[in-house]
């Protein structure tokens, strides 16, 4: 770029630098006008009083493009947050490992997290009764989050979870025994005993209530239990979405959960399901396709590339049939997530929290033109179509944060689909936060990805997760350089001209220095 | 730069206080400021007038004062005013270049130049190296010392860098080089003579190659270097960067030198850094709130501070007690950004010649006061000590005279007298200057202090994370998915062992004494003794070192392998192992890993070759002990100097040891290690050493020197036990260690009959016990401090106060083997008690009494006990307490 100041050089380098690091112009896929930067550069000679000036003048013309939401992020330091353990709150409603929390939570205060999530489970907090709340061991933990300074994110999971061996409540499982068709179930008839179809949301099948209904409660409930821990302790609350409480159909086999890395299968052979199906395809006036899920796709193991339905040439998703049952199945997925978020931006919506959801990083078999395994877990994303910018679109009508899983993965699939789903975010204006998918415990690798994913504009990154693992002699000391090299990158970052393109700094209170104490092992 | 990093807090929690007292209680309030942005601009002025606190009771003032001399008619509408000192780290750039080119007009010689721009006098530290290893130091020779010079003892010289000119900041010093030198390199450091700081470049030093380098990765590694740090006792953290933006460095260039013979031809040499300089910097901040002239339901507050460059105003206004941030209605000063709804961002306006910045602002009558912070850039907040800055604005006209009065140092003497006429910045920097030594000191006093927080900060990190693991990993072993697991985490210390602490119940006894070698059966006659020493309630028996040594005693190895020595060869070494084990009593063997005997000179007479299945040679020893010629790298630790120290970083030798612990556990039978010298190496290699071994308990001598002032001995001794603790968790807290502070402690105590040392200033043990005790191994005497030797002996006669104190209190105690004759009886029944009240390495002490002649704590609420001739007595209440052991200065009480 050929700025010309009458400044001194340094200056036309600075800017130079700043094209690319601070305004995010570089990120293909969105054109910038070139008035941009005429402008800039009138606007930088005329006012020049200083680097400063240059920089609020950037601020000022960046708020007339779709990045001024990075903008506003990349000035706030990066929240690091931990993830508490799944069975933090056992079945019966305690704290499991209550000591090693309250040592853990004290030691990533002092390391400079910012705080840590929660993660909470229906069946823990109703195990009886769609009318009864048991909030009390969470709210020991809430508890303990806020003596230990850290704020804390809630994830409300709605959905079971194999490990710890957590299912739907007891009362919901005993209904689906009365009507097994309100739990996903895949072509075999295997049920999904982790989570409820989409198809009944708002039939009353819970005892006589709605699914909608008793999240709704649910959410109250969370919500006046809570209320003098909104803003302080707890600001954010994830709402799931689905299934592994990303916004997901179960796509992976009944057993297993989300580290399965096939294809997976279309789960849409309950009879609620199927009947939505039928009068869709009525109403397309193609009866004949509302009979079922596609023939012939792969089953959960195999490869896609034996499929009539996935193959790269001449597969049938890409035919008129295809892209009926994908649009349909897609859609389904949209509005039960557009459902939920309505009710919890309905209640949670005047809290002082911010609202996030979650989607998964479905990387595996990316390169396909057909994206199987996103297909299957509803995401109607292809070579030709983005199946993300409508999801994007309904996090950014519920002013809803995305969280995006697999920040770890190494590879092309894993950024090129990150890289979707993050300029979706841009032009909705959603805001992105991160997790890892696993534990990294070898070497450097990954934790580099982490970071370098992170630099690229996450408002916070959560780490999975707390446990003896994490704590272990084999990570943890990964883990706090990993930390601390975060905050090493920050004084780097500095040395830029521009100093917050590529900061990350994790957030901490100065008050833990006043409040350090040598404790006693 | 610090390691952990605290991010300002901008939205404090309500601090619950008396409003109207927090005027009188706080009249200066010190602001800490986190630097995390080098970029911090400085002013031209600025770096002028602000040479560390030059201004900080002047100029400041002056400052002060101009703002808060609104009108005459204004004045008595004052309401408040109220200064607060900011602490904030300044920044200078500077740069130091070094050049090494040929003299103008001359073939044959050359000149190396280095030079900083940086205000202060510099020293150049520096030494010639004539050989190929180019990290030696040597003198050079006389005609290269520049005038002015210190000759330090045979390796290096001390040239001031003089100023280019008068009034200049610039200061160089040139040293003058004949072509033909034979010197390969000059090497030096950098040293600042009025803070006594060294430069280093990461630790090593800077090196000039002269003729380029046969090894090219040390140029290189110059090159790259990109930030040199000063020594690591140096708190206040300067640093010395290298630009990232700074012109790229030539390339050496290649001299035609068709006149120099043999050597390779001189290289000229350009190196430029630049320097960042962090001072303390004390800046004040004053806020008055006075009552409008123009409308009657406002007040104006007034901004005043002497802080340059940009600053932001981060505000609020609250409305009640509960001093919530809130956003004052509009209209709002100029540059003014609303942000989150909850606070304003208010752009101070400049003063003339960059001395400051101020605002003023109307707000409404109503507000009860303003709450804010600083933002001096991006990255850089400034707090009230971590909270908020409150000023209360109390609306009552009257007393407000009595409230200036109450702001104690913001209006001294020397403010009045610079108030009249504004003192030339000189004098002020003069004036500064003056100061600047006195105040080095403490600013030296508290940046430590800042740096030996964030130590303690990281220990305790990894402490709690040990502490973490530890219960997560046993509850996720004892998996009850339907119960609560809560027995694991409220016992922990039943279930877990760790090589650090045992079962966490031990008891110690140290099988031998310095004499103990002399009959020649030792190990035959300590096995008689098991049993008794098993009655007793010992749980670990410390043997004397097994292998053949030099020394009869043990402790100077020559092959590691011969298990034969003094106190009997390896057949009876099994046994008495084996006859331990019987009676339930784990062995600990002596090993000494940091240094070995020789058994044969190289040929160079130096005694470096070593004998037996381990036929180590030089490269097994430290390079850096002169008298073995060791050829490994430099030790890691502190040396022993009587035999060759081990070098534990060479692959080979640690995989050696490791094979020789193995070979030890399943051979011999040791359940574990007492670890001899471990201050001569990294506590890293420990743990590597223990991982590969699994003892089932560890204990490290780590011996230092405790803190005396006059040969009194100092009451904290907070460094030495911090000393002890840092190579701990180098171990990763897989070894425990002697508690040297605690025998130190009681030696004072007892000596001089001053119980009150016993509780640090945290009502805490005072010793290591205190900090971490599961891995504290508490001892008064061992082979060394007394026996025959009595390097340390404990105070005669009050041995069992000693052991009253550490037989009772967390940690796992030691008895050393005369005292287990001598005083059986009181120690059989001191042991007992601890068994019986289930008293163990983590018991909790509450310290009842620490005056000058009585201690008395109660541990775990079940035993209480005193020390000292002084009058305790456990209070009759819902406890009802016994005696169980009495004696010469010492009861001990269990709770029935």
């Amino acid at each position: 770029m050929e700025v010309s100041l009458s400044g001194p050089k340094v200056v036309v380098a600075k800017l130079k630098d700043s094209k690319v690091k601070r305004l995010g112009f570089s990120a293909p896929g969105f054109g910038h006008s070139g008035s941009n930067f005429v402008d800039l550069r009138r606007k930088c000679r005329v006012n020049w009083v200083g680097l400063k000036a240059i920089r609020a003048q950037v601020a000022v013309e960046k708020n007339n493009t779709p990045f001024s939401k990075e903008k506003v992020q990349s000035q706030t330091p990066v929240e690091l947050l931990v993830g508490l353990p799944l069975d933090t709150v056992s079945k019966s409603n305690t704290i499991n490992h209550e000591k090693a929390i309250s040592a853990g939570l004290r030691a990533l205060k002092l390391l400079g997290a910012y705080g840590v999530e929660l993660p909470v489970f229906w069946a823990v907090v109703q195990p009886n009764s769609p009318h009864e709340f048991d909030w009390s061991a969470y709210l020991a933990v809430a508890d303990m989050a806020r003596c230990a300074g850290l704020r804390l994110r809630v994830s409300l999971n709605l959905n079971g979870c194999h490990r710890p061996n957590v299912m739907l409540p007891g009362w919901v499982l005993q209904a689906a025994e009365t009507d097994p068709d309100i739990l996903f179930k895949d072509k075999s008839g295997v049920l999904h005993k982790d989570c409820l179809s989409f198809a009944v949301d708002e039939l009353p099948v819970l005892q006589g209530r709605k699914p909608v209904d008793v999240f709704e409660s649910l959410f109250r409930s969370f919500s006046s239990t809570f209320k003098d821990y909104f803003g302080s302790t707890i600001t954010e609350i994830t709402v799931s979405l689905g299934a592994n409480g990303e916004l997901r159909y179960p796509s992976f086999p009944p057993t297993t959960d989300s580290e399965f890395t096939s294809v997976g299968e279309f789960q849409c052979y309950d009879k609620y399901t199927l009947s939505q199906l039928k009068q869709a395809a009525e109403s397309a006036g193609n009866p004949l396709w509302g009979l079922g899920g596609p023939h012939d796709a792969s089953k959960y193991d195999e490869s896609p590339n034996n499929s009539n339905f996935f193959k790269d040439h001449g597969g049938s998703w890409n035919t008129p049939y295809g892209n009926f049952f994908l649009s349909w199945y897609s859609q389904q997925l949209q509005h039960h997530g557009d459902r939920l978020l309505s009710i919890a931006s309905n209640v949670f919506g005047d809290l002082p929290v911010q609202l996030s959801a979650k989607v998964p990083l479905l990387h595996h078999w990316h390169e396909m033109s057909s994206r199987p395994a996103e297909l299957t877990a509803g995401f109607y994303n292809s070579a030709e179509r983005d199946g993300y910018d409508a999801v994007t679109e309904m996090f950014a009508k519920y002013n809803c944060m995305m969280i995006i899983p697999g920040m770890d993965e190494l590879g092309s699939n894993p950024e090129s689909l990150l890289h979707q789903i993050k300029q979706a975010c841009e032009k909705h204006g959603v805001q992105v936060s991160g997790e890892n998918s696993a534990l990294v415990k070898q070497g450097t690798d990954n934790f580099g990805k982490i970071k370098e994913n992170v630099q690229a504009g996450l408002k916070a990154f959560t780490y999975q997760r707390m446990g003896a693992d994490f704590f272990s002699p084999e990570h943890w000391p990964l883990f706090r350089e990993f930390v601390r090299g975060m905050e090493r990158s920050q004084l780097d970052a500095d040395d830029l001209p521009e100093g917050n393109g590529g900061g990350v700094s994790l957030s901490a209170d100065s008050e833990a220095r006043n409040n350090r104490e040598m404790q006693a092992a | 730069m610090s390691i952990v990093r605290w991010k300002p807090l901008i939205h404090q929690l309500p601090l619950v206080r008396n409003p109207s007292l927090s005027l009188r209680e706080q009249p200066k309030r010190y602001i800490r400021c986190c630097p995390k942005n080098p970029s911090l601009s400085s002013s031209a002025g600025f770096v002028l007038g602000s040479k560390p606190d030059s201004g900080r009771n002047l100029r400041p003032i002056v400052e002060a004062k101009a703002a808060q001399s609104p009108p005459l008619s204004q004045e008595t509408d004052l309401i408040s005013s109220e200064q607060f000192t900011v602490n904030r780290i300044k920044k200078t750039y500077g740069k130091v270049s070094v050049k090494l080119e040929r003299r103008c007009g001359y073939e044959a010689r050359w000149m190396l130049e280095v030079s900083c721009d940086l205000v202060g006098k510099w020293i150049l530290h520096w030494g010639v190296s004539y050989c190929d290893n180019q990290a030696e130091w040597d003198q050079p020779p006389p005609e290269m010392i520049p005038p002015g010079s210190t000759v330090i003892k045979d390796y290096a010289i001390e040239s001031p860098l003089n100023a280019r000119s008068e009034g200049q900041s610039e200061s160089a010093v040139q040293i003058e080089i004949d072509g033909d030198t034979p010197i390969g390199a000059i090497n030096f450091v950098l040293k600042e003579e009025e803070t006594g700081r060294w430069y280093h470049n990461k630790g090593r030093d800077f090196r000039v190659p002269l003729r380029g380098s046969s090894e090219d990765e040390i140029t290189l590694s110059m090159k790259q270097s990109v930030s040199i740090w000063p020594e690591a006792f140096d708190q206040i953290s300067n640093m010395l960067r290298k630009h990232e933006e700074s012109d790229p460095a030539p390339a050496p260039i290649l001299e035609d030198n068709s006149d120099t013979s043999s050597k390779k031809p001189i290289i000229a040499f350009h190196e430029d850094y630049t320097v960042i300089k962090e001072e303390p910097v004390q800046n004040s901040m004053t806020v008055t709130v006075r009552k409008s002239d123009k409308s009657s339901d406002k007040n104006i507050v007034d901004v005043d501070t002497d802080i340059p460059g940009h600053v932001v105003l981060h505000w609020g206004v609250y409305m009640n007690e509960s001093k919530n941030w809130h956003v004052p209605p509009p209209p709002y000063p100029p540059a003014t950004k609303v942000l989150r709804k909850s606070a304003l961002q208010t752009l101070l306006e400049k003063k003339s010649l960059g001395l400051g910045n101020r605002g003023s602002f109307a707000l409404n009558k109503e507000v009860k006061g303003l709450v804010f912070v600083l933002k001096l850039d991006e990255y850089t907040w400034v707090n009230n000590m971590g909270k908020d800055f409150v000023v209360p604005i109390e609306n009552s006209t009257s007393g407000h005279e009595e409230k200036i009065e109450e702001k104690p140092g913001t209006v001294s003497s020397t403010d009045k007298s610079v108030d009249t006429g504004a003192a030339p910045y000189t004098e002020n920097l003069i004036s500064g200057i003056r100061n600047l030594v006195d105040d080095i000191s403490s600013h030296k006093n508290k940046a430590q202090k800042t740096n030996e927080e964030q130590d303690n900060i990281l220990h305790e990190i990894e402490k709690l994370v040990v502490e973490a693991y530890r219960i997560f990993k046993n509850s996720s072993v004892v998996e009850k998915p339907d119960k609560s697991v809560d027995d694991t985490s409220t016992t922990p210390t039943q279930l877990v062992v760790s090589s650090g602490t045992g079962n966490g119940h031990e008891i110690l006894c140290q099988g031998f004494n310095w004499e103990s070698h002399k009959s020649g059966r030792w190990y035959h006659e300590l096995g008689e003794k098991a049993k008794l020493l098993a009655e007793l309630g010992f749980s670990i028996v410390w043997l004397p070192p097994p292998t053949e040594s030099v020394s009869p005693e043990g402790y100077m190895p020559t092959d590691l392998y011969n298990l034969n020595s003094k106190y009997g060869n390896i057949e009876e070494l099994k046994d008495i192992v084996h006859k331990f084990r019987e009676v339930g009593i784990k062995v600990l063997g002596d090993v000494v890993l940091n240094h070995r005997c020789a058994t044969s000179c190289s040929e160079n007479g130096i005694w470096n070759i070593f004998g037996g299945r381990l036929n180590w040679d030089a490269r097994a020893i430290v390079a850096d002990d002169p008298h073995f010629q060791g050829k490994g790298n430099k030790s890691s630790g502190d040396n022993f100097h009587a035999a060759p120290n081990i070098d534990h970083s060479q692959e080979f030798v640690r995989t050696d040891i490791k094979e020789w612990l193995c070979y030890l556990r399943k051979e011999v039978g040791y359940d574990g290690w007492r670890l001899d010298f471990v201050r001569g190496f990294w506590g890293g290699y420990v743990k590597d050493y223990l991982e590969a071994s699994q003892p089932y308990f560890a204990v490290g001598e780590y011996w230092d020197s405790l803190s005396y002032t006059y040969g009194e001995m100092d009451y904290n001794q907070n460094a030495h036990r911090q000393r002890i603790i840092d190579w701990i968790n180098a171990t990763n807290g897989t070894a425990g260690a002697f508690d040297v502070t605690t025998k130190g402690i009681l030696h004072s105590v007892l000596e001089r009959c001053e119980y009150w040392r016993l509780s640090d200033e945290k009502a805490k043990p005072p010793g290591v016990l205190g900090w971490w005790p599961s891995r504290a191994v508490t001892f008064i005497e061992n082979h060394d401090t007394g026996s025959t030797q009595g390097h340390w002996r404990f105070p005669a006669g009050k041995e069992m106060q000693g052991y009253a104190y550490i037989l009772t209190h967390p940690g796992t105690p030691s008895v050393f083997f005369d005292h287990v004759f001598c005083f059986q009886e009181e120690i059989r029944r001191l042991i007992s008690l601890r068994l019986r009240k289930k008293i163990h390495c983590r018991s909790t002490v509450k310290i009842l009494k620490a005056e000058k002649d009585v201690y008395a704590a109660e541990i775990d609420g079940k035993v209480a006990m005193k020390i000292g001739p002084g009058f305790y007595e456990p209070e009759r209440g819902p406890k009802n307490w016994t005696v169980a052991a009495e004696g010469a200065d010492y009861k001990v009480w269990e709770a029935s």
